[in-house]
């Protein structure tokens, strides 16, 4: 990871003075309020988890351990089905916004549009827009050019709203950002791309992996707007998920988080370990 | 293209006149914006001057009636209402997200991206489960009464469940890491120099919290709150599970035109309101943003 | 009827070899949790056609999808009101009895029905109730109808389906009205009573209200006779009571798109619905009313004497679609809750 200031008024880099007491305290109050937040974020994924084990139906009372859930989940296949189909289409749609949403960030950034201010409202709009609006309307407009539902119109919905989240994350980075980076760039010779593939780009990275994080976030949990621009191929994870629990809590759909949590989690602490492993 | 960039420089600010180039690669999403945002809304536009049949259909006629109705005073509060919850979610966001924020960006540079995955995971599981997993912890006979029943704090069992506190807490878990994600993205980038420099100068680190940390931070947090605030405002899936759909909001108002009212015409009238007022906010604020810079 | 489809047919087959498998497919918009995966699997299995199942979770849900053009469907799955609104709406295709021969085995009283007075777009597929549900555990005193529930005793103690023409048409029986007699009078009638009812509610819920029930948040509820049928498994302690003053009865039907492109196969499957022992597998996993009278002979002592799904006697009235007053349905119902 580049640094993305300039060395300005230190040629060299201090050997790190010993921190005052002060500050090393708030680190630990940091640290200390971090681990609660974790532990308000998990609270209820760890309670999902264990009634994912639960032999009762109901979320109610400790009926005794079960692996029953997960098989029948494996067994369910309209859920296993949905549950690709929400990846597929998390996945593309991230990409697509990741795009839109750093490209738009940037070119806002960087040029005096004509017609900025405006853009930058009607970006702002998707975010504001109720689902059911963006939803039916989306649809009316399908349905009067013709165009078949299916992934292409679910994913087109998704971008829809995705991408402003990557947009003012970025550009939350970009506000700031030493303008003096890319003259420099510039002035080494760099083509305006150049400069963007290579050094403003490393430095937005962190705001790129923070929206992409969003967009995939609202991509897998987005019901309303999937709802009208689906078709029964392109059923999603939340779309079957909802008819579901419609009908009260299934400890199948505890089940089917857990070994997404887990996943998630475990690839996390494996990719940590790798590291650990190379760096010895 | 560079030569104009450098002769640009000098003259203030850093923004350049977009050559085609500029244009071209801004095109796809003005384009997109055009074709699935402004269109969309366009037609909302026209619905909501249109009435509503016997049947639930659209007579395409023009009234303004659908605007008269949206200035019933019944809407307006309930607009108020949730910009209310909207506001408070975002305050509580903050206040719980920031220091998180900081945290990670601290963080060496590896654990960052995980810690980053860890706070968003929670969030790759359905809403509703998360919801239903709240319940079990919240409701009368639920985890957190039995603990602090047997904790000997309370002898009978609190209401959690089903009132506005359990809504503000549903609001909150739902919002906080679209507020935790932007701050991060902008204090990762704080340069610690600035920091250290405050304490060299004898501030503690509160005062150099509040006085260099907080403002350099300043994008991110605007960020944060435009992806909570906004969004929080037409949620309404929370208030009825958690709140037991007692008190309507926005979003519900504008969902139940389109589903039981089926009164597409006042669904759209309201959503169009709903969206200029949120427009002309956001314009607003972007030009005093932009007088404060000048 | 037969020889110029068949022929047709053969023609298509000889022009698109595609029209081959698009003749196998049954495109099916239905109620989440309301088909058994089963019977789905089985129909397959024995007439080798394809069902692509699209759900939704409320009518309106449905409603609107269909009416945003959106989805090419050639089976649906609406309530009676929403199917006479498709009705009226000319959304839906006649039905050819010719091809349902299973069809004598419907209870003949739920084929004549205000929705569908023909019986010639739609035929039922699961019928219910809205009553109420009381925790016998928590709650000793008897319970009637309406006026015994909505007391101030019980403040805090209810959960309601979140359906504005439901409270209404509960207010209205309250005070001996018909259920469809919505007029701009009768609501104001209602009004004030609705205004104290609204304040005694804990939770509306219209999608799961057996959760809160169960979770001992409340004791009393007013529900789908299905969430009350399923409590009754649980715990008998939860008992079913048709109101007194009067009950609203929903029947959800099968129904063909009038834009349907495999009508045939729709009406195989629905065919196939209708027999007995396919009839009964949706009652084991929905215990709802099967209006389906030879399945009925097919089912167990204990599901029959489930108060829910087989209530005793009740005076009992299907929705008509109300038109433009369901807005001010609407507009009264949230005026009365955000005054809370």
């Amino acid at each position: 990871m580049k640094k993305c200031t300039l060395p300005t008024a230190f040629p060299f880099q201090a050997p790190r003075p010993r921190l005052p007491s002060g500050i090393v305290l708030l680190h630990r109050t940091l640290g200390f309020w971090t681990a609660l937040v974790f532990g308000f974020l998990y609270l209820p994924i760890v309670i999902l988890v264990v009634y994912s084990f639960n032999a009762s139906r109901l979320n109610i009372l400790w009926a005794g351990f079960t692996l029953d859930w997960y098989v029948r989940l494996l067994e369910n296949g309209p859920i296993i089905r949905a549950a690709k189909n929400s990846l597929i289409i998390a996945s593309i749609s991230t990409l697509l916004a990741v795009i839109l949403g750093t490209v738009g960030a940037w070119l806002l950034h960087r040029y005096r549009f004509r017609l900025a201010r405006s853009i930058q409202t009607l970006v702002a709009i998707p975010m504001v827009m109720p689902e059911i609006l963006m939803g039916i309307s989306l649809l009316i407009l399908f349905a009067t050019i013709g165009f078949n539902l299916g992934f292409t119109t679910v994913i087109i919905g998704h971008v829809t709203f995705s991408f402003p989240f990557v947009l003012v994350a970025v550009q939350a980075r970009l506000q700031g950002l030493d303008p003096a980076l890319e003259e420099a760039a510039l002035d080494l010779g760099a083509t305006p791309l150049q400069s963007f593939w290579f050094v403003i780009l490393p430095c937005l990275r962190p705001a790129i992996v923070a929206g992409a994080l969003m967009a995939f976030t609202l991509s897998m949990d987005e019901l309303i707007v999937t709802f009208f621009t689906r078709s029964a191929a392109s059923t999603t994870l939340p779309i079957q998920v909802f008819g579901l629990a419609r009908v009260g809590l299934n400890p199948m759909l505890n089940a089917l988080s857990a070994v997404f949590i887990l996943a998630t989690v475990a690839f996390v602490l494996f990719s940590a370990y790798l590291r650990k492993l190379n760096h010895r | 293209m560079s030569a104009d960039a450098s002769a640009a420089v000098p003259s203030g600010p850093d923004r350049r006149p977009p050559g085609w180039r500029a244009w071209a690669l801004l095109a796809p999403m003005v384009l997109w914006l055009l074709l699935f945002v402004v269109v969309p809304a366009a037609i909302l536009f026209v619905y909501s001057f249109c009435e509503r049949d016997e049947v639930g259909g659209v007579i395409f006629t023009f009234t303004w009636e659908n605007y008269q109705r949206v200035l019933d005073p019944v809407y307006l509060r309930i607009f108020l209402r949730s910009i209310g919850y909207a506001g408070l979610t975002t305050l509580l966001c903050v206040v719980l997200g920031y220091p998180v924020a900081y945290y990670i960006a601290r963080a060496g540079e590896q654990r960052r991206n995980q810690l980053l995955l860890l706070v968003m995971v929670p969030f790759w599981t359905s809403f509703l489960i998360r919801t239903y997993a709240w319940i079990t912890i919240l409701k009368q006979e639920g985890l957190l009464n039995g603990l602090l029943q047997s904790l000997h704090l309370t002898v009978t069992p609190l209401s959690l469940l089903y009132t506005p506190t359990a809504v503000v807490i549903g609001l909150v878990y739902a919002y906080l890491p679209f507020m935790i994600l932007p701050i991060y993205g902008s204090a990762e980038k704080l340069d610690h120099a600035l920091v250290e420099a405050a304490y060299d100068l004898g501030a503690g680190p509160l005062r150099a919290f509040s006085s260099v940390i907080i403002p350099l931070t300043m994008p991110g947090i605007a960020a944060g709150t435009l992806l909570v605030f906004v969004p929080a405002i037409g949620m309404f899936a929370i208030t009825d599970l958690m709140g037991g759909a007692k008190v309507p909001m926005i979003g519900n108002v504008i969902q139940n035109q389109f589903m039981q009212a089926r009164d597409w015409p006042f669904g759209a009238a309201l959503g169009v309101v709903f969206m200029l007022m949120f427009a002309l906010t956001y314009v607003l604020l972007q030009r005093r943003g932009a007088r404060l810079a000048a | 009827m037969k020889l110029p489809i068949s022929s047709l047919l053969a023609l298509s087959v000889l022009l698109a070899p595609s029209a081959l498998t698009a003749a196998g497919v049954v495109n099916l918009f239905g109620w989440s949790e309301y088909v058994p995966q089963a019977v789905l699997d089985g129909f397959t299995a024995e007439t080798g056609i394809k069902v692509n199942f699209e759900t939704f979770a409320s009518n309106e849900e449905l409603l609107s999808k269909l009416v945003a053009g959106g989805g090419a469907y050639d089976l649906v799955q609406p309530s009676d009101y929403a199917a006479e609104v498709m009705i009226r709406r000319q959304m839906l295709a006649p039905l050819d009895p010719a091809k349902l021969p299973n069809l004598k085995n419907i209870d003949p009283a739920l084929m004549r029905l205000p929705h569908d007075p023909a019986g010639a777009y739609t035929v039922p597929y699961m019928t219910g109730t809205v009553g109420i549900v009381v925790n016998t555990g928590k709650v000793h005193e008897p319970i009637r109808g309406y006026r015994d529930i909505f007391q101030p005793k019980f403040q805090n103690r209810l959960v309601v389906l979140n359906d504005s023409r439901e409270l209404v048409t509960w207010a209205l029986y309250a005070q001996g009205l018909a259920a469809n007699d919505v007029t701009p009078a009768n609501l104001a009638k209602v009004r004030p009573l609705l205004a104290e009812w609204v304040k005694l509610v804990k939770v509306f819920d219209s999608d799961s209200p057996k959760t809160a029930l169960l979770n001992g948040d409340v004791d009393i509820g007013v529900v789908w006779s299905g969430e009350a049928a399923i409590l009754w498994t649980q715990d008998r302690k939860f008992q079913y009571v048709l109101p007194a003053e009067g009950a609203h009865q929903f029947v959800d039907v099968l129904a063909i798109p009038a834009k349907a492109k495999n009508r045939d196969e729709a009406h195989a499957f629905i065919n196939y619905i209708l027999r007995p022992e396919v009839s009964r597998l949706i009652s084991a996993a929905f215990p709802y009313t099967n209006p389906n009278l030879a399945a009925r002979k097919l089912l167990t002592p204990e599901e029959l004497a489930n108060p829910a799904s087989y209530p005793k006697g009740g005076r009992l009235e299907t929705f008509r679609d109300i038109g433009k007053t369901a807005t001010v349905i609407d507009k009264l119902v949230t005026d009365l809750k955000s005054a809370l």
